[in-house]
Formats: structure tokens, sequence, C-alpha cells
């Protein structure tokens, strides 16, 4: 009997849907880059369950041959936590806009972190919300003017990089479509660690977004953080260098824990393996309602 | 002798009120009993006053009771902080400690004199016998075996059960102090005789237990395998009961961030291709509803429980209503299709889940389950349940011919069209809560969004005929009808009963299927019917008028409800259907003399 070994190219996880993302809007470049990296990776597409929010980068799954939900504003991360809660064996992505994760659904990453379920989470941070149509978005720049802040912005933005670092994430990237060849390794190097993985991509607004964050400027001043010298391993070293999110365009891995440590999904494994010699057949779930 | 008896204790939270109702719930359903018991609590959340009430019968209970037959009060003042859970009447035998240092001629009760007011030094007795105040609770147990005939054998057995892990010594001072109280009841007998009869002497085993465990019991055997939910008073142990328990089943179980996490997981673990639920109260139901619209566009199935409690917002977080009906039915935006089930007591819980599992696996769609504090809470003692009659539904797969060429949103006659998930090689798609065409593909003509829409809405059709999920009990042709749901299907069973008892010709419905409205069993029912009540524990009469949205109802029905923590006893129900006959006679007095 020979065993057949299906071998996977870039465009076996491209589908039929044709992007209606604008002309020149980064999300293209990120999507490719997904399927350069799902290649490598060779999972059949039917193994892997990709999971959105909305807005205009949500529209992602969509665009791969992958289970695809496109779900509602925000609430993502607890719906791909089920999927893979329900089944581990499924690879599973999720992505969003800056807003989808750290606007409506900001409470989400925290917890999403602290369980550590085996999760690739990439942000398409574009500092706008695109789908609305260009409001303030919350990693837009102090004093940016949108339509919702016509005379510039007056919060603070949030660094997406510090806040999961914060929180304790294990495995933090940061990408651009500007460097396909590094965002689809990083997104690879995410995939592959064995627990939740955090990668932002500085995916630009063509419409609606600030000029220097165009695919063009980003070239000029991307840095690959190896170039650096920098040791991945180091919290502290990668806190420091997040600080310079919004001045400075960091590529690569920012930290990535070299004790990754057992995954939530490894840990509900383990307790059912431990109970299961306790079951009771379900026709008896009614015994323990049995007095004695 | 009597066949059926309520009693009522209070006291504070040292007093262990609330375990003596327990270990007197276990012992009568071991000696063969029917029994309910209902626990309320004040606003402090260790230490304050506390109440439970018991009812014992030798056949089915149907409700908490009216007006106590026995009252036993550790402290007035505490009792009396639950004066509507715990109403004193004229046949009341009241039984307090006397060191409380009110006489028996002052009993605090407006208006009512008890049958009997009994003094009784419980503390010192406790502290005679047992050492400590703690055992008051167990002479109370004493008294009660004495003079009511309630399991002394299954009390003694209980109470080396309970204290076996303290000591021998704590085991000992309970059965002196147990001793004590049934000696002391034997030396002074009561002048009213409220002694219990016997259980049959066949009487089967009973199984005790509240609605919220069974509620969870019931999904893990409907082959829930995941729950996501949240902590929220009172449906929390709905949560601890599947943390107990789902990890043995080779499931899993998720404390969520809140809410929208927790349906969340579920929409993501139905997805996945496995069955799921989710539980919640009041404030929760309310973040759950942007996922409950998605779960209904993606048609994924789910269980979403809603224990209600007083509302709205954080209302009464401890008391029961029934408030949650329309925002069951209607808390969604576009057109929504999401059936609603009610249980109507602790047993009934079981297989109105694991309808709800079959509904919502069999249509592809969320189903919410509206439980009410009081089933969830109360413990119930009830015969055996025989689990063989349920079949199990599961969601319809496609066979590896229609993976050929899947379409999963497939427009099929039944409207309902195989489900794939992740895994299944060549069922690939993209599910979304944005219109899509019968690939799954995102869609804005609204000519395709009519025609899902219809889709959506017309499989539940086949619901329409579930007469198996309403219950109807009397004479077919009666003029004189009770509808209810939910935890007050009992009180409107017993309100019935003692008004056939008086003659009157009155029939019941308790529909167990909400929503959709099931029209053609409304207007079966009322064919015969010329004045009738909607009893219900809400202000505004939901069900009633949720009813009247797609029935035309004949001119004198009249809702009942009322919202607050008392609830509607059969007393009050009965009241009103005498009135309602008097009415019917009257209007057809005259027509006689016309006649004549
Ligand atoms: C509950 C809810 N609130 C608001 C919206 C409207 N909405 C859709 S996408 C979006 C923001 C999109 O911005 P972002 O997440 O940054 O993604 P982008 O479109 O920029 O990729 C908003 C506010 C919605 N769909 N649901
Ligand atoms: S609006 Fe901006 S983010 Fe959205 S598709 Fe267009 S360019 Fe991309």
């Amino acid at each position: 009997m020979t065993t057949v070994v299906d071998v996977y190219v870039a465009k076996d996880y491209k589908s039929d849907l044709k992007p209606i993302w604008c002309p020149g809007c980064g999300d293209f470049g990120v999507v490719q880059a997904i399927y350069r990296a799902l290649a490598n990776i060779g999972r059949a597409p039917h193994e892997i369950a990709f999971i959105s929010g909305i807005g205009c980068s949500s529209r992602i799954p969509g665009y791969t041959t992958a289970y695809g939900f496109n779900t509602v504003h925000g609430r993502a991360l607890p719906i791909a936590q089920g999927i893979k809660l329900a089944n581990p064996e499924l690879l599973v992505l999720v992505a969003g806009g800056d807003g989808d994760g750290f606007s409506i659904g900001g409470g989400h990453v925290a917890h999403a972190i602290r369980r550590n379920l085996d999760l690739t989470y990439i942000i398409m941070d574009n500092q706008i919300y695109g789908l609305t149509k260009g409001q303030l978005s919350p990693t837009s720049p102090k004093g940016m003017k949108t339509a919702s802040s016509s005379f510039g912005s007056m919060e603070d933005p949030v660094n997406p990089l510090l806040y999961v670092l914060g929180y304790g994430a294990r495995f933090v990237a940061q990408g651009t479509p500007a460097d396909m060849a590094g965002l689809a390794a990083v997104v690879e190097e995410g995939i592959r660690y064995p627990g939740f993985a955090f990668i932002n991509v500085q995916s630009p607004c063509i419409t609606y977004g600030e000029a220097d964050q165009q695919l063009k400027a980003q070239k000029q001043r991307l840095e690959p953080l190896a170039s650096l010298g920098h040791d991945p391993s180091n919290r502290l070293a990668a806190m420091e260098l997040a600080q310079a999110y919004g001045t400075k365009l960091y590529t690569g891995v920012f930290y990535r824990d070299p004790a990754p440590g057992p995954t939530f999904e490894d840990l509900a494994r383990e307790r059912q393996a431990q109970l299961e010699g306790q079951r009771v057949t379900r026709e008896h779930v009614l015994d323990a309602f049995r007095p004695e | 002798m009597t066949r059926d008896l309520v009693i009522g204790m209070a006291g504070s939270g040292g007093d262990g009120v609330v375990a003596a109702g327990e270990a007197l719930m276990t012992a009568v359903a071991l000696d063969g009993y029917y029994a309910m018991l209902t626990k309320s609590f004040g606003p402090q959340i260790r230490g304050g006053e506390s109440s439970c009430r018991l009812r014992v019968a030798t056949v089915p209970v149907p409700s908490p009771g009216g007006t106590l037959d026995v009252a036993i009060a550790l402290n007035w003042d505490d009792f009396l902080r639950f004066g509507g859970e715990l109403p004193i009447g004229g046949h009341t035998v009241v039984i307090y400690d006397s060191a409380t240092g009110v006489a028996p001629d002052q009993i605090p009760v407006a208006g009512v004199r008890p049958a009997e007011v009994v003094p009784v030094a419980i503390g010192e007795m406790a502290r005679k016998a047992a050492g400590t105040d703690k055992a008051k609770n167990t002479i109370v147990l004493g008294l009660l075996a004495g003079w009511f005939n309630l399991a002394p054998q299954h009390i003694v057995s209980g109470i080396r059960k309970r204290f076996a892990k303290k000591s021998a010594e704590v085991v000992a001072q309970n059965e002196r102090a147990f001793q004590s109280g049934l000696e002391y009841a034997e030396a002074h007998p009561l002048t009213s005789d409220c002694r219990l009869e016997g259980a049959p002497a066949d009487a089967p085993p009973k199984l005790v237990t509240d609605g919220n465990d069974m509620c969870a019991a019931a999904a893990i055997f409907a082959g829930c395998e995941f729950f996501g939910g949240y902590p929220i008073t009172p449906s929390s142990e709905i949560m601890h009961f599947f943390n107990r328990e789902i990890w043995k089943h080779g499931g899993t179980m998720l404390q969520a961030e809140d809410e929208i996490a927790g349906i969340g997981a579920v929409v993501g673990a139905s997805f996945a291709g496995k069955k799921a639920m989710t539980a919640t109260s009041g404030p929760g139901m309310s973040l759950k509803t942007e996922m409950l619209g998605l779960a209904t566009i993606a048609e994924l199935p789910l269980v979403c429980v809603n224990v209600q409690r007083g509302g709205p917002s954080t209302g009464i977080p401890t008391k029961s209503e029934q408030s949650d009906l329309w925002q069951a039915a209607f808390s969604a935006h576009g057109d929504v299709v999401r059936p609603v089930l009610a249980p109507v007591d602790v047993a009934d819980t079981f297989g109105v889940t694991i309808e709800a599992f079959n509904i919502a696996e069999h249509y592809q769609t969320p189903v919410v389950v509206l439980s009410d504090q009081d089933i969830a809470q109360r413990k119930e003692s009830f015969d055996a349940i025989d689990t063989s009659v349920f079949t199990l539904e599961q969601r319809r797969r496609p066979t590896e011919d229609e993976l050929r060429d899947y379409l999963r949103y497939r427009f099929t006659e039944s409207g309902i069209s195989p489900i794939s998930h992740p895994g299944m090689k060549g069922g690939n798609y993209l599910a979304a809560g944005i219109e899509h065409n019968e690939s799954g593909a995102p869609t804005a003509n609204g000519e395709m969004h009519a025609k899902m829409n219809d889709k959506r809405i017309r499989k539940f059709r086949p619901l329409a005929g579930r007469h198996d999920l309403f219950v109807v009990d009397g004479p077919d042709d009666a003029t004189l009808a009770l509808v209810g749901w939910g935890s007050l299907a009992g009180v409107l069973g017993e309100a019935a009963a003692a008004a056939r008892a008086e003659g009157l010709r009155v029939k019941t419905l308790v529909p167990k299927l909400l929503y959709p409205v099931a029209a053609d069993v409304y207007a079966r029912f009322f064919r015969s019917v010329q004045a009738g009540l909607f009893i219900e524990q809400s202000h505004q009469g939901q069900l009633h008028r949720l009813v009247r949205m797609f029935v035309d109802l004949p001119p004198g029905i009249e809702s009942l409800a009322r919202s607050g923590s008392n609830p509607i006893d059969a007393g009050l129900v009965l009241a009103r259907v005498r009135q309602l006959a008097r009415g019917l006679q009257q209007a057809r007095a005259p027509m006689v003399e016309q006649v004549g």
C-alpha cells in the first residue's frame, strides 16, 4: 500500500472569491503572506479554521480555501477558542483589524493570552477604521484628523505590542506587506509556535490612511529586529523595543518564550484523561441524584 | 393525619435552617415521599437571615404551597423578614425558640390567629444535649420527627453521614440533640393533628435535585460536549455541574471573561461540530443577543439557557420572574425565529433540555431554554426517570456524495441543508454573520437575502405541529380555561384541581414550546372556552400578549399577571376562577328568561 502525501503550494490556499479591498490595500499582501506560510507548513485546507471579526481586514478568511468564519465585530477570539477546545487537532488562525481587536474586542485579548491556546492572532493594524469609512482607531496617533476627529484626535493611542507583552504573551512579532518574505516568515513562525502567537501587521489603508504609513514609506524605514542583534528570549528588551511603536517600524520577532509550557488544550486533554476512569455512562447521569 | 404538609423555617445565618431543610428533604425522599424545598436568603452573602420551605406529600408536589402548616422560628425577627414567603394562616402551628422574648399571645402576625403557638427552649436544649448552639437545627429536626411523623431513622443516618467527616464526638452530639427534640415532642403532644400519613409501602425510590443540576445533567445526557459561560445568579450551578462532570465525558468547559465570550466559544464549538451550551440570567442574556443573531444566520445549533430572575437590569438576582419571554423571542435585529422552550418543574427540566438540543441540532439554530430561579434553585423529590424513552438528534451531515459539489446553505425543500465542519474534506465553506449565497459567499443581493430569510424561517414550520410540547388537561368541552408556563404550571394545576372539586368545568394548557407560537394548538384549545386566565409572573403578562399576536382569543380571556418576589399561589388563582365562573353564570341568566 502506498500512502499519498499531499504537497500544497500557495495557490491551494487561494479561494475563488475575488477580494473587494480597495486596489493598493495592504491586506492583499497579508493574504499572500498567509498563503505562503501555509504552503510551507503544508496542512490540508480542510483542517484549518480561519476566524475573523468584522472590518475590511476581517474579510480575509473568505479569500482562503480553509474553513472560514467571518463572525461579529470584535469577537473572533472567543469563537476561535471554542473551536480549538472543541477540536484541538485543527490549525486555528484568527485575524482582524486594530479596531476589531483593540477597541470592541480589546477585553478578549488579555484572556486569550492568559489561556494560551495554540492560536495565531494576526492584527492588520492600519491605524484607522476602514470598513466604516475612516474614523479614529485605538492605534491612530494623537492629533490625527479623521471623520470622527475633525480637529485632531485627543486620545493617546494604544501600543498593541506593549499591551500584549504586558499581558504575558508568549510570542509577539511584527511584520508588514512592504517586506513580504519577512511577513510570511513571522506568520509561519507564529503558526508553528506551540501556544498563543500574536502578530501585528502594519497593513496600510490606502483610502483613509496617512501618507507616511503607506508601503513605499514603510519600505524606507523598516528595521528588521534581527539586524539589531535583538535577543527574542528577552521579554524586557522586547518591551523596550516595543516602546518605539508609532515612531519606528521594527519587524520580526520581539519575543518568543523559550519554554512555552503546556497550552490550555493540553491541560484540558490531561484532565480528561485523569478523570476518564470516573465516567458514568450517559444513561446513568441521573444516578447522582439518588439520595443516600 | 394529613397527606400534605407545608413547613417553613427561618433563622439567622448560623442557625442552619437551610441545612435542616436539606436534611429533612433527603430523609423524606428516602421514605418515599414527594417533596419540594425552596430556600430564601436575605441580601447578605454569609451570616444573614435565611429561610426554607418544605412541602412533603404522599402525592407529587405541584408547588411550594400557600400558607404554612408548620412555622418554625429560631428567631422571630428573622422569621418576619420573610413575611410574604412564609405566610401564617389560621391553621398554622407556630413553633419558636422561647428565648426569643416573645410571649405566645404576642406572636406578631397582623390579623392572623394561628391554630397553635408552641414556645420551645430550642437553644437551651441544644446547649444541654450537644454543648453548642450550633445543634439548634438538629433539635428542630427531632421536634419535627416527633410531632409530624417525619422519617426519624433516615434523619439519624443522615446525621451520621453528614458529620462522619468531622468526628465521632460531633456525630454523638447531634444524635443526642435529635433525640432530645424527639423526646420533647413525644412528651408534649400538640393539640392539632397534622401528623403526616405514611408514604405508600410500595413507594418507589425517589430522586432529589434542583433544576440547575438537572439542566446540566440533561445536557450531558443529550451529548453536549462543550459549555461556555460566565457566573451569574441564579444560573451558575449549571456551570459548576459541567465543571465537575464534563471532563469525564471527554468534553470541555470554559469560564469565559464575560457572557459574550461564553456564548462566542459555544458558537465556535458548534461550528467545529460539537453539541454545545451556555447558561446565564437576565443581564447576561442581554449581552448574548448579538451572538444569537450570528448563530441564526450562520445556522449553527446551540442551546442557551436563561434562568430568569427579577429584572430589568440587575433587578432582583435571587428571586424568580417570568419576564424575559419577549426578550427570548424577539431580541434580535432582522427577521429571526428563535425557538424558546420552558420546563415546568425540576424533573421536566430533563426532557425539555434534551428537546432543546434536539430542536437545535435538527433545525440548525440557537434554542433558548427559559428556566426560572424558582425551578432552578428549588429541590424536588420525584420518581426515577426512564431515560430510554428519549431519542437524541444529530445535525444532518453531508454524505460523501453531497460533499462532491457541496453547498453549505443549499436551498432544500425543508430549508435544512447538510452541515459540515472543519476537518471534513470537501465540506470547506465560509460561515458568516453577513448574508451569503448557497455556498456561503457574501452577498448584498436583495433577492438572495429574501430567499435566505425565507429558508431560515420556513424550516421551523414543523414546530407548529408539535402538540407533544403542550400539556392539555381537563374536559375537552370545558368553558373555563387556565394557561400558564414554567414554574407556575404546578400552581395552575393545583388551582384547576380545586376548582374541579367544586364542580367547575376547567381545563388547562401548559405550553413548553413558547415560541414560535403554535397557533393551531391554542385555537383548538380555546374552541369551547368562554372565560379564562393566563397566569404569569411578570408585570405585563408576556405570554398572554405574545399569544395574542398570533391567535384570536375568545373575548373572556384575561391576564392574571404579577411581578414581584411573592409567587402567585393556587388560592389566588382559584379565587379568580370562581369569579370568572360567576360572571359566566350571570351572563347566561337573562338568556334563560328571554327563552322562557
Ligand atoms: C457591534 C458592531 N459595532 C459596530 C460595527 C461597525 N463596524 C464594522 S467594522 C468596524 C471597524 C473596522 O475597523 P478595524 O477593525 O480597524 O478594521 P479595518 O476595516 O480597518 O480593517 C466597525 C466600527 C459592527 N459591525 N458591529
Ligand atoms: S478602506 Fe482601507 S482597509 Fe479597507 S479595503 Fe480600502 S484600503 Fe483596505
